[in-house]
């Protein structure tokens, strides 16, 4: 376990979250040590049941911590209209075999990281809440963060509103919190995640694993992708797993050094995370973005992902 | 061939002077008056400038003169890029007579619409304070006023700020009320002006025409061009009068677009819908995206190389 890069999976599940611990889960290169959840794509409450749930399913057995019902300023925001009304619509999954931790979120990530011999990575698939509170309520542990990996923001572009994606925009405070802490942001943003493309072809071959992963993991592909294929996109772009992903291989990934601010004002921009790419502010970059992945081995890494469950 | 007749809203401003040459020389524009606008450099400088020009192309435009300051902040001048007199150091006489205007540039561009019927045709390379104040005097005006095409604004990045375009950034309120006019509106920023570059030879090359014209041109674009690192210098002024005059040389789209004004550190960023899933409710700017860079640069080369010294 030495060389593997202990993880904290802050996330709310969502289709593509799932795919996301199934990725870590998998990886030799690395070590979960807990699963923290927040309310997104669902309530916290659903979100929290569906992240027991896939770890049942993954042999998972890992502190699962739930995390706050709001977040920090804001009221709740969440995506049904992309993930259904349980937040992981679509193929059966077992009963949770696990339970929830006693700890809240913010409590579990901090005996995690206070309790770990290495400095641990946070990888956020959600809303920063977790994160922005762990970081304010333990100050003491920010040296033991190595990095956060997130999925979210975009340097070019927005998807719930023109400027903002979804994870910032439900909580833009706790983001720029985040982005503002000196913590090093390893960004995922809609600029690559929308490049990182499921295909038709993909989903068949996925399937065809045959193992009792390949097939649900299919299912949850397809059903994301039908909210996708009716906004133009030619396959599922897996958002959140490309978090993961550029732990696992980042030799898959372009990224570029820029300094990124949230904008938590603003009529038609508040949640937009503006990227200084002319470098304008001359400021120092406080996040590396990926801009750009090779795609076919990002299919490949999932492939050999849901490989590992046997046939 | 079809004539149009343009109002030139400058703020005279190296690139703006090429714009106004090549708008003087293209026989498919009529000026009809050219309007004054503290931008670049201070009012009184871009009204002398424009002046200067009168003399230079041995016309006599009427100029007017506008707002001294953006609508609700204090003006934020280019002299980096522009030099301390606009025209990056370079000294042009001022005409021996011109006539005492006193009639404001608001009052003579609506006087000047109202006579043309609806067929006058507004080009406005600097903020948009002259227009917006335009707008707000004479609510009728938006009648009379076939379109802007106006420099500004980016559907990606920015330049003055990481979010927002100099001109835009300048008087965000004003450029805000002129994009939700209604009046047709072309917005030649930053993603097709970035790629209106003349490099050091192409420069020289109009300079070698042994004219006055080509020694203004390209000394007084001396200062951006060191600044640019070999990517050359960047027209952007010089793109809203060739799109005005020769759209076929250029490609866009229409897009949602709405300007920030209440945001953080995104104030003054044109937010386009282009590349989101999520639209605004119309689309109420044709962004102009691409352009045909030989062209351009033989064009704007032969506009410029057709004048003669006249002293």
């Amino acid at each position: 376990m030495e060389n593997r890069i202990p993880v904290i999976m802050d996330c709310d599940p969502g289709h593509d979250d799932a795919i996301g611990l199934l990725l870590a889960n998998a990886s030799e290169k690395i070590d979960v040590l807990a699963v923290t959840t927040c309310g997104g794509n669902q309530t916290v409450e659903k979100t929290t049941y569906n992240a027991q749930r896939v770890c049942t399913l993954l042999d998972m057995n890992v502190p699962i911590g739930k995390g706050a019902a709001r977040p920090l300023t804001e009221v709740p925001m969440n995506a049904p209209s992309v993930h259904g009304k349980s937040g992981l619509d679509g193929p059966a999954l077992p009963e949770p075999a696990y339970p929830i931790s006693d700890l809240s979120a913010i409590e579990l990530m901090a005996q995690t990281i206070r309790s770990a011999d290495r400095p641990v990575t946070i990888v956020s698939t959600g809303p920063m809440t977790n994160t922005a509170g762990f970081l304010l309520a333990h100050p003491e542990l920010k040296h033991k963060v190595a990095q956060v990996s997130m999925m979210g923001g975009g340097i070019g572009h927005g998807n719930w509103t023109p400027a903002a994606e979804f994870n910032i925009l439900a909580d833009p405070e706790a983001a720029d919190m985040v982005f503002r802490s000196g913590v090093p942001i390893l960004m995922a943003g809609l600029d690559v995640t929308e490049q990182a493309l499921i295909y038709r072809q993909d989903i068949d071959r996925i399937r065809a694993l045959g193992n009792h992963v390949a097939s649900v993991v299919a299912d949850w592909i397809e059903f994301f992708f039908e909210f996708h294929r009716q906004r133009g996109y030619a396959g599922a772009p897996l958002h959140d797993p490309v978090a993961t992903a550029a732990l696992i291989a980042p030799e898959l990934f372009q990224m570029r050094e820029l300094y990124v601010q949230i904008e938590t004002q603003g009529e038609f921009c508040r949640g937009a995370t503006v990227g200084d790419v002319n470098g304008s502010t001359g400021n120092a970059p406080n996040a590396r973005c990926i801009m750009g992945l090779d795609r076919q081995g990002f299919v490949d890494l999932l492939c050999s992902a849901v490989q590992t469950y046997g046939r | 061939m079809d004539k149009h007749f343009v109002w030139l809203d400058c703020d005279t401003g190296t690139d703006d002077a090429a714009a106004i040459l090549c708008a003087n020389g293209l026989p498919e524009l009529e000026i009809v008056g050219i309007s004054a606008v503290a931008g670049n450099v201070e009012l009184e400088k871009t009204y002398r400038n424009a002046l200067r020009l009168n003399r230079l192309m041995g016309t006599d435009y009427p100029v007017y003169q506008g707002a001294e300051k953006p609508w609700r902040k204090e003006l934020e001048t280019g002299y980096r890029y522009h030099g301390e007199n606009g025209l990056g150091g370079v000294e042009l006489p001022l005409p021996e007579r011109y006539p005492e205007v006193t009639e404001k540039a608001w009052d003579a561009l609506y006087r000047a619409a109202v006579r043309y019927e609806g067929a006058l045709e507004l080009i406005a390379t600097g903020p948009l304070t002259n227009v917006a104040t335009a707008l707000v005097k004479y609510p009728d005006l938006k009648k009379y006023l076939a379109r802007i095409v106006i420099m500004g604004g980016s559907a990606g990045a920015g330049n003055r700020t990481p979010a927002a375009e100099y001109n835009i950034y300048a008087d965000p309120d004003a450029a805000s009320a002129v994009f939700q006019a209604g009046i047709p509106l072309v917005m030649c920023g930053l993603d097709v002006t970035m790629k209106a570059y003349f490099m050091e030879e192409d420069l020289l090359a109009v300079k070698a025409g042994g004219t006055t014209v080509g020694r203004l041109f390209h000394d007084s674009l001396q200062a951006p061009l060191q600044t640019q690192h070999g990517t050359g210098v960047k027209l952007h002024d010089v793109v809203a009068v060739m799109y005005a005059a020769r759209p076929d040389m250029f490609d866009g789209k229409m897009a949602g677009v709405r300007v920030e004004t209440r945001g953080g550190c995104t104030n003054g960023k044109t937010v386009t819908d282009l590349y989101s899933d999520k639209k605004f409710p119309d689309k109420n700017v044709f962004v102009v995206l691409d352009i045909d860079h030989a062209r351009f640069v033989r064009e704007v080369s032969e506009l410029l190389l057709s004048y003669r010294d006249l002293e």
